[in-house]
């Protein structure tokens, strides 16, 4: 059974197309890249997953929950575009507020905040205001808030823009060991050369997915040796 | 030379653009004078009118034996109220009518003593020198009529304005018999007996501060959380839409209660304000208005999409409550065709709440239809903000 599955999964607003006919089959433990270009559908996607979109026609199953179902929340983690995090609180505050709606005990909520301020390297900046923060700093705090409780899905919307490449490296490292441990991974990003860390790709296009499958798979397909080639090869197929 | 070099408009032709695109800044930048002007005009011109009082007339008037005719001064007085001013009944039974002015269902009870009339023409006639005696006496040596009011002074707008139109109705009244004659109002309050504007202003400035400041705050901070993500990042948690709402309402239930706190100290240390009543219940009062307060300002943030375009609600904010709550005039003051307005607008209820409990003294058993009405306010706000919350995931 798979964790996620969508049908015919549309968003329309007004005459736009957002997300047209999506079929998705997502598998615990996978580490899945929605591809595109800015405006393709991937945020639209997620949201539409993580229950903050009504699909206009078509479904999604969570768990095999209907996404608006609101059934699932527990268990899954979601990483906005934007920071969406309180400015004026610090970082502590942040995951502190976070954690408790997720109804973690304290001793959870200090062992789970060691942990992931390990994981972005920003210990020192615990009792730091958001707005002090770099932009990059900002980002991986937003990641981890969206960690805080542990969730068994992540969805991650461009999780690495504005993180420096070290970094980012050290993120991709750590969403595989996630993925290890069954976590699932849902994450957009418009970094062709960094999909290749994960375990499925879909592309998309205008609402539109225009292929799907493992990295290897999708370069064999195009016979290219990147996936930015291979992306635009497809595209280059569709206008054919 | 200098001025064609300059810079400067350039960044005036960026405002004009930006106006264009702006529709609503150009409206408020248009439209809001003309509202102000209005406001403020209907405001000020505004009298007190239609005050409900009753008349106790015991007059029995006096006997005139040189015209051989009944005459009663006060029924003459009473015909020459501007009846747009004050909307009398009469009742002879001077406790029932003293009982409506202690539940606040009339202002004032006024009373004509039986020897009204005779008094007044005894004086009359000693002072136009009777038998054309020489002595020529002042009327003040005479027995005074007396008109007693009994009016409740927690409004002290309305106070006033009874005592006006009683006086001029009395003048008018003296000038048609082309004589002068000493009336004696004899004002005897029932409620708020040393009340002076700044105990009544008190309770409504309480109400404007938490009404205002609340509603701004919670718009502002909730527009903050649609443009932070911070909104959209809650919502894909566990936690439900009444959750945020009732969250946020008890923040600001507190914040409301700690604002009445400071300004009532205020009022008793440095302007010396009389409280008679249970300090507690006003406190209720002042949370529930910033818990409809607050609600409304979760409303209001549907509406922007900016924090730019929150301060634009400002006005439409302040306006309506500075005009039609009662606060600086009373609603008696507001035209009649406005007032039905006041009453649609939750400050107008707390402001009355807070100064029936705050000068009279009244407790829950009277001030239960304001309460009642700001919690269905509350009710039917909260409903609402929890409903848009939910209409955001479409």
């Amino acid at each position: 059974m798979p964790i996620i599955q969508t049908k015919n999964l549309s968003k329309h607003f007004g005459t736009v197309k957002a997300v047209n006919n999506l079929n998705l089959t997502i598998q615990e433990g996978e580490i899945y890249g929605l591809l595109g270009p800015n405006g393709c559908g991937k945020t639209t996607t997620i949201k539409m997953l993580c229950g903050l979109l009504k699909p206009t026609s078509g479904s999604a199953t969570v768990f095999e929950f209907d996404s608006m179902s609101r059934k699932f929340q527990q268990d899954i983690g979601y990483m906005p575009q934007e920071t969406a995090l309180y400015p004026d609180l610090t970082v502590h505050d942040n995951l502190t507020i976070f954690g408790k709606i997720f109804g973690l005990s304290n001793s959870e909520l200090a062992r789970n905040e060691k942990e992931l301020l390990d994981f972005i390297n920003l210990h020192e900046k615990r009792d730091v205001p958001i707005t002090d923060l770099s932009g990059g700093m900002r980002h991986r705090v937003s990641l981890i808030c969206s960690m805080i409780h542990k969730p068994k899905i992540l969805f991650l919307d461009e999780p690495t823009v504005g993180v420096d490449p070290e970094l980012r490296l050290n993120f991709w490292k750590n969403f595989n060991e996630l993925g290890k441990t069954g976590t699932t991974i849902i994450i957009t990003t418009h970094y062709m050369d960094e999909a290749s860390h994960c375990t499925k790709i879909g592309l998309m296009r205008s609402g539109d997915l225009i292929t799907e499958g493992t990295p290897a798979d999708i370069l064999a397909k195009t016979n290219t040796r990147s996936l930015e080639d291979a992306f635009l090869a497809f595209t280059a197929r569709e206008v054919a | 030379m200098v001025f064609t070099k300059s810079k400067a408009p350039v960044i005036t032709r960026r405002i004009f653009l930006g106006l264009k695109h702006d529709r609503r800044s150009l409206g408020m930048i248009l439209f809001a004078p003309i509202i102000a002007m209005c406001v403020f005009g209907i405001a000020f011109s505004g009298e007190v009118e239609d005050v409900d009082v009753i008349v106790v007339n015991y007059d029995s008037g006096a006997y005139i034996p040189m015209l051989n005719i009944n005459i009663s001064f006060s029924e003459k007085i009473l015909g020459n109220i501007d009846t747009d001013v004050l909307n009398i009944k009469y009742e002879s039974d001077e406790e029932k009518a003293m009982e409506q002015v202690e539940n606040g269902e009339i202002n004032a009870v006024i009373i004509f003593p039986e020897d009204f009339s005779r008094t007044l023409v005894q004086t009359i006639a000693a002072a136009s020198g009777e038998g054309n005696n020489s002595d020529i006496r002042s009327p003040a040596d005479f027995a005074t009529s007396f008109i007693t009011i009994r009016s409740d002074n927690s409004n002290v707008n309305v106070a006033n304005a009874i005592i006006k139109a009683f006086q001029d109705a009395l003048s008018k009244t003296m000038d048609e018999y082309g004589v002068e004659a000493p009336v004696g109002l004899e004002v005897d309050p029932v409620y708020a007996e040393d009340a002076e504007f700044i105990d009544m202003f008190v309770p409504g400035i309480m109400a404007f501060a938490i009404f205002l400041l609340t509603t701004l705050l919670t718009l502002i901070s909730f527009v903050g959380e649609r443009t932070q993500g911070t909104l959209e990042r809650l919502m894909a948690t566990p936690i439900k839409e009444s959750e945020i709402v009732l969250g946020y309402a008890m923040a600001f239930g507190i914040l409301g209660t700690i604002q009445a706190m400071i300004l009532m100290v205020i009022g008793i240390v440095v302007f010396d304000i009389i409280i008679v009543g249970n300090v507690l219940l006003a406190f209720l009062i002042a949370a529930l208005l910033a818990v409809v307060s607050q609600a409304m300002g979760i409303l209001l943030s549907s509406a922007a999409k900016r924090e730019a375009q929150a301060v634009q609600f400002v006005p439409l904010i302040v306006l309506p409550a500075f005009l039609l709550a009662g606060i600086f005039w009373p609603v008696e003051a507001i035209p009649t065709w406005l007032r039905p307005a006041s009453y649609f607008i939750p400050p107008t209820y707390a402001v009355s709440g807070l100064r029936s409990v705050m000068l009279r003294g009244w407790g829950l058993e009277h001030v239960w239809y304001e309460i009642s009405i700001l919690l269905l306010f509350a009710l039917l706000f909260l409903t609402g903000a929890v409903a848009m919350l939910k209409r955001s995931r479409r």
